[in-house]
């Protein structure tokens, strides 16, 4: 999701660890050394990497650096191949029909569960080769002074792929701030332990 | 590891009880609140809100979402004792007005509306000025809700500051009745 559009949707994070200025130099290398891998001409199911915010079809950061004042800015950019159950069953019962009209030829009646499950992993693979992956995209913006992050993105599933590639890529642990962690970090480490304790409010008198 | 499962309970119950509050104090003081810096903005609950009571199989969900503003059924559910676990907030300072729904076990923001930003290129124009007049905007947005999340936590973890609290929103709450 683009954090420019007129309505967004947005995670907030924190990094637990100290980032040293040697890591924030560091920071457009590493990207570029977890960017995003096209998967155009290949069968792979999916693909996920950082690409340039501005454009995600710059992998190289050609097109503008990710530095934009105080922030560093890019991209998940998540590729998926999808094939349609439809299509996959059509097409898998087309080649279990090929297949059990050659083994009639050799006398058999039947294809065996193994057999079943292999075709059905060489269908899948072809029809994959076949299909065009689906492109999305997620802004991530990094306010390094304020130790704040922002993903562009709502879904539990984006959002735990970006937690994940983002510590593979920077070594950085990152803590969603939600409400128990934005008390945490409001009220300090000592109100841990009183905030585990909270009982939940019975407004009904 | 999962960090949005760490601290499950703690993150319901907070988000929760966070939101609920927020809707007695954003009535009783017609949405004014105040930074730390003493800039004054509006905040205000409208439009969609989904409350919510009963534990695990048994979880009851009432949502309304009346353009008219119209929160009749959402309020007999927190008379219920159902609380409020998504709405819809709107937040103003002078002109500009902001629009975000907040779920209350996590606290992402949906729909976020920031004040408009000129989308059109004019020459000689920083290249990222768009960007970092749209950023200051979501930050700015973000410093509200947690200056009232500061007010609220800062209460609810005294016991007798929310005690007291609890006691005025019920008060509140049973005002409306009448």
């Amino acid at each position: 999701m683009p954090i420019l559009s007129a309505s967004t949707g947005i995670t907030r994070y924190r990094i637990l660890e100290d980032v040293s200025d040697e890591l924030i130099r560091e920071i457009p290398e590493r990207l570029a050394k977890f960017a995003f891998m096209d998967i155009d001409h290949t069968a792979e199911e999916r693909s996920f990497g950082w690409v340039n915010m501005d454009d995600m079809l710059d992998d190289k950061w050609a097109v503008s650096p990710p530095e934009k004042a105080q922030y560093f800015t890019f991209a998940l950019r998540l590729d998926t191949r999808r094939i349609q159950p439809a299509v996959l069953k059509k097409h898998f019962q087309i080649a279990l029909n090929h297949e059990l009209a050659e083994a009639k030829k050799e006398g058999k009646n039947f294809i065996s569960r193994d057999r079943k499950r292999e075709i059905k992993e060489q269908v899948t693979l072809k029809l994959r080769a076949r299909s065009l992956p689906i492109p999305a995209v997620f802004d991530v913006v990094w306010n390094v002074p304020e130790n704040r992050l922002y993903l562009a993105a709502t879904n539990t599933k984006v959002m735990d792929l970006f937690t994940d590639h983002f510590s593979d890529t920077f070594e950085l642990t990152l803590e969603p701030l939600t409400p128990f962690f934005l008390a945490m970090e409001m009220l300090g480490e000592e109100a841990v332990q009183k905030l585990e304790s909270l009982d939940p409010t019975y407004f009904v008198g | 590891m999962d960090l949005m499962m760490l601290a499950e309970r703690e993150n319901t119950l907070l988000g929760q009880d966070f939101l609920t509050w927020l809707w007695y104090k954003s009535e009783i003081r017609d949405g004014m609140f105040e930074l730390e810096n003493g800039e004054r903005f509006m905040l205000y609950m409208e439009q969609r809100m989904s409350v919510q009571g009963g534990d695990g199989e048994n979880v009851d969900t009432a949502t309304v979402n009346s353009a008219s503003g119209d929160m009749t059924e959402v309020l007999y559910g927190l008379r219920t004792g159902k609380k409020v676990t998504r709405c819809q907030l709107k937040m103003e300072i002078d002109e500009n007005l902001w629009q975000v729904q907040v779920k209350a076990e996590d606290f992402t923001l949906s729909g976020l509306k920031t004040p408009k930003v000129d989308m059109k290129d004019e020459e000689g124009d920083d290249p990222d000025a768009k960007f970092l007049e749209k950023i200051y905007l979501i930050e700015k947005c973000i410093a509200l809700f947690d200056c009232v999340f500061k007010e609220f936590i800062t209460t609810r973890i005294s016991s007798e500051l929310w005690k007291e609290e609890v006691a005025k929103f019920q008060s509140w709450l049973r005002e409306g009745e009448k």
